[in-house]
């Protein structure tokens, strides 16, 4: 049997949608969510698939949709997370409508990391902002923030990319002011903390973890923007990725929290693919990544705690150790993991990040430092808010359920086992950083000093 | 000679892969969701010790029989791209074999004490695994030969030091103290993470060999002269500094004690404490690459030792008064190191860290251990000695006595300077950004709440 021949790709973006009309058909809750949970599982095997068969060699492409050296590594990474937020959906808090956003949110993602045309790139992320503001509507969630935001976004995005295709400069400009707008960099944050503050975690996860503005700048900024913008916006990245670190080490709210983590990380990303050297494209193809799931696994973590004793104040140590000891355990490695610590997914990474931004000064590559350590302390404060202090008692068990457990063991083994791996991955990542500046360079940039 | 050489590093990987598969082990009981007993957890210490202390010795023995001054063991290129180099790399020689010697028999006493000291503790899995996760930690920075893997090995003892402080995690204390000592770990870790991007900028690579050359510890090839080094130096003696609690950084030291004595004694007594000093004899080298770096650091061994000194002198527990007994010998080692003493500090450090976990051992047992004394002697023991504060003006005395109490003022000179401007400013920040985010929302403020009326003096 050839495996290599099957339609993994196909399937990939087909599963999600299939998915999401089987669910809306579903009137029970849990029902809905069993059948979700399969058709994820589908989804997750096919883009395992899809990747292997990339690394062989066969290069498939359907419908403007491609597995390329960009995506390859990236899609089981997307359906993994995907997998893991309807994992983490406690019971009492799923519907129907809740999984066909989780499955749709899934086909724009997967679709958008594949999609090969610029326009296909620019509709799905436009797409993509109608399902977080659904949620919020959905809720009675303050939304006006949120909606004015990506009301500058999408325009931004739509006539930039027209603009740039015309070669003019400016659109350029404003692809890029788009994508620091997605990304959350500071000062055009202020949608982020709002939407995971209204949204549910899960819808909140999905449009700001995958990242798809690090992919919106690989594929379209990349190719021709002029240094200097590239210059000026990874200033604002660094700056943001310290302020982000900053206001999470002062916040009170668990989501406020990891909301401004979030921003902090995503601006190391966004910083890494602005320096547009090899070592920065490299760290930030391994960072996208290993952000992305670490970050995953800190808000299962988040999640479960919610699910258990409703919002969370970082004021006050709640000691729920006692009660969830694997929780802790999960919340801490994968926090470290998010801020680079030895021996988890996100250590090279990061030391590439830090060391690839030498050639812009030791004072960047310090203020990158400073922004891991920021992060790392905010993690630590967390960490001890919410685990230590004394047990709550309650009259019922709140032990971890069999299904967060599997969550648990799969998030664990992939933030441990992703760092004795980094290798492998680096040197692929590093071929595909390649590829990206080869192809920039051919399109006729000139980037002096680089 | 091909076959001994791999024979000294296996036995060199195998003193580091015995605590790796012990946290092996307890990372599948985690998987598994298995509670381990506390005779297997007691076993599977003592073997992972013994195993990895056989191979120290060995290798030692070896060496030594063959006059063999340095053994590097190379993994091989971790990550390797053209403009970047992550390697991982072990080296056996006199520094390295002597503190992972010194760590082993260490565990080994400590390991063996709190299995009877922490029995039917509730956290006694827990402690256990980050004890692990400080012996993996201390073996792969005693060993190291890159900067990268000493950095990946000062984090682990950093992070397993700051979760056993707040191992008695029902009370508010040891948080709040683990975390504060947190901070100061990851503010030194950026000056070591630093040092290690401006070795490979000075070399290419972060291997030690790179640096001070081919020879074996503590003689060095190249002249190293010239402002890189100096800087590299400089951040190298803050890392330590945050590591070692060297003035200014001396006020986390007390903070630490809330943890259980056997974590005490191995970490603040003993072992964590001196890896700022390890750190600082592995790049010995670069410290004689300026007259002003080895001043700074023989300036700065004192004034911790004389701060030491007085603090310790009023302090009413007998854990922070070890504690700061074993700060003023640390800043003596340090400034013998700036004063090129090498030896004499490593023999310094090897003896001092032993003494000090017998006392910490033995803090719990004090007063039996003076009632004891009494019954032997009949009658107390007479204090002598003489206390030299006396002659000193009485102004002076209470001037000192209040600085000792305060512990120098150095918590809150870092709470007032840097903690309490950094909290204020990205409070601010916050505010304003929850402003925003209200009026884009288009929620109403809260309503300012009334100023109390003030209150009449009384």
């Amino acid at each position: 049997m050839n495996l290599s021949a099957w339609p993994w790709l196909e399937l990939t973006l087909l599963l999600p949608l299939m998915g999401a009309a089987v669910a809306a058909l579903i009137k029970t809750p849990n029902t809905a969510a069993r059948s979700s949970l399969a058709f994820l599982i589908g989804t997750l095997a096919c883009a395992t698939g899809a990747g292997l068969t990339f690394t062989e060699g066969t290069v498939r492409s359907w419908h403007g949709f491609a597995v390329d050296e960009v995506a390859a590594p990236m899609l089981p990474a997307f359906a993994l997370l995907h997998f893991l937020t309807l994992l983490g959906t406690a019971k009492s808090r799923v519907s129907p409508m809740v999984c066909v956003r989780l499955l749709l949110a899934a086909f724009v993602n997967l679709g958008a990391v594949t999609a090969q045309d610029g326009w296909g790139i620019v509709t799905l992320l436009a797409l993509g902002v109608l399902l977080p503001l659904w949620d919020l509507l959905s809720r009675g969630a303050p939304a006006r923030g949120f909606l004015l935001h990506m009301l500058l976004f999408v325009p931004l995005l739509i006539v930039g990319w027209r603009m740039a295709e015309n070669g003019q400069e400016l659109g350029y400009g404003l692809l890029l002011l788009a994508l620091l707008l997605r990304g959350g960099i500071a000062p055009l944050h202020g949608w982020l903390p709002t939407l995971f503050q209204g949204a549910k975690y899960g819808a909140a996860m999905v449009f700001v973890l995958p990242l798809l503005e690090v992919l919106a700048a690989l594929r379209l900024l990349l190719p021709a923007t002029p240094v200097w913008m590239l210059d000026a916006a990874s200033m604002a990245c660094l700056v943001t990725a310290v302020y982000g670190g900053g206001m999470a080490v002062v916040q009170d709210e668990t989501r406020k929290f990891y909301a401004h983590l979030c921003v902090s990380q995503t601006s190391l990303v966004l910083f890494a693919v602005m320096l547009h050297t090899s070592n920065g494209l490299t760290a930030a193809l391994c960072l996208w990544m290993s952000s992305m799931l670490a970050l995953a696994g800190l808000a299962f973590s988040i999640r479960a705690l919610e699910a258990r004793f409703g919002a969370l104040a970082l004021h006050e140590h709640h000691g729920y150790y006692e009660q969830v000891p694997g929780l802790a355990v999960c919340f801490l490695i994968t926090g470290l993991a998010s801020v680079g610590f030895p021996g988890t997914i996100g250590f090279v990474p990061m030391e590439l990040l830090i060391s690839g931004s030498v050639e812009q000064g030791l004072w960047v590559s310090g203020t990158l430092a400073v922004a891991a350590m920021l992060n790392g302390i905010a993690i630590m404060r967390a960490y001890f808010a919410l685990f230590t202090g004394k047990r709550p008692t309650t009259s019922v068990s709140l032990q971890v359920t069999p299904v967060e457990r599997v969550g648990i063991v799969i998030i664990t083994v992939v933030v441990f086992l992703g760092g004795w791996f980094s290798p492998g991955v680096v040197s692929s990542r590093h071929g595909t950083a390649d590829k990206l500046l080869d192809r920039s360079s051919s399109q006729g940039t000139v980037h002096p000093g680089r | 000679m091909p076959a001994f050489d791999k024979v000294l590093s296996g036995l060199g990987l195998l003193v580091v892969a015995a605590p790796v598969l012990l946290l092996a082990v307890f990372f599948g009981a985690f998987l598994c969701n298995r509670r381990l007993q506390e005779h297997t957890i007691g076993r599977l210490i003592q073997g992972t010790i013994t195993i990895s202390l056989l191979a120290a010795v060995t290798a030692g023995v070896l060496m030594l029989w063959h006059r063999i001054a340095q053994h590097p063991i190379e993994l091989g290129d971790w990550v390797i791209t053209p403009h970047y180099h992550l390697k991982f790399e072990f080296v056996l020689d006199l520094l390295s074999l002597s503190y992972a010697g010194l760590t082993l028999v260490l565990c080994a006493t400590i390991g063996a004490f709190s299995t009877r000291y922490l029995h039917r503790e509730r956290g006694y899995q827990r402690f256990f695994v980050l004890f692990g996760v400080f012996l993996l930690g201390m073996l792969t920075a005693s060993l190291s030969d890159t900067v990268e893997t000493l950095f990946a090995g000062w984090e682990l003892v950093g992070l397993s030091s700051v979760l056993l402080i707040a191992f008695f995690h029902e009370r508010p204390s040891p948080p709040r103290n683990g975390l504060r000592v947190w901070v100061v770990y990851r503010l030194c870790d950026v000056a070591l993470l630093l040092a290690a991007i401006l070795m490979h900028e000075i070399n290419g690579a972060g291997d030690f060999d790179h640096l001070v050359g081919k020879n074996a510890w503590p003689a060095h090839d190249p002249l190293l002269i010239g402002p890189h080094f100096t800087l590299l130096g400089v951040l190298f003696i803050i890392a330590a500094a945050g590591k070692s609690a060297l003035v200014p950084f001396s006020g986390w030291l007390p903070r630490a004690m809330e943890g259980p004595t056997p974590s005490s004694a191995v970490f603040y007594g003993a072992l964590s404490v001196h890896l700022g000093v390890f750190l600082l004899l592995r790049v010995s080298p670069v410290l004689d690459s300026s007259i002003w770096l080895s001043v700074f650091l023989v300036l700065l061994g004192l004034a911790t030792s004389a701060y030491a000194y007085l603090v310790g002198r009023v302090q009413t527990d007998i854990k922070s008064a070890l504690a700061f007994a074993s700060l003023t010998q640390v800043g003596f080692i340090i400034a013998e190191i700036g004063l090129g003493f090498r030896y004499l500090a490593l023999v310094h450090l090897l003896g001092h860290a032993c003494l000090r976990t017998l006392q910490f051992l033995r803090a719990p047992s004090l007063l039996h251990d003076h009632h004891q004394l009494e019954n032997a002697i009949g009658a107390r023991p007479r204090e002598e000695g003489v206390m030299w504060e006396g002659r000193l003006a009485p102004g002076l005395q209470r001037w000192l006595y209040r600085f000792a109490l305060e512990r120098g003022y150095l918590d809150s000179l870092l709470d007032k300077c840097v903690a309490r401007p950094f909290v204020a400013s990205f409070r601010a920040l916050d505010a304003l950004e929850t402003r925003w985010a209200r009026l884009l929302d288009g929620e109403r403020p809260p309503a300012a709440q009334p100023k109390p009326a003030p209150r009449p003096p009384s």
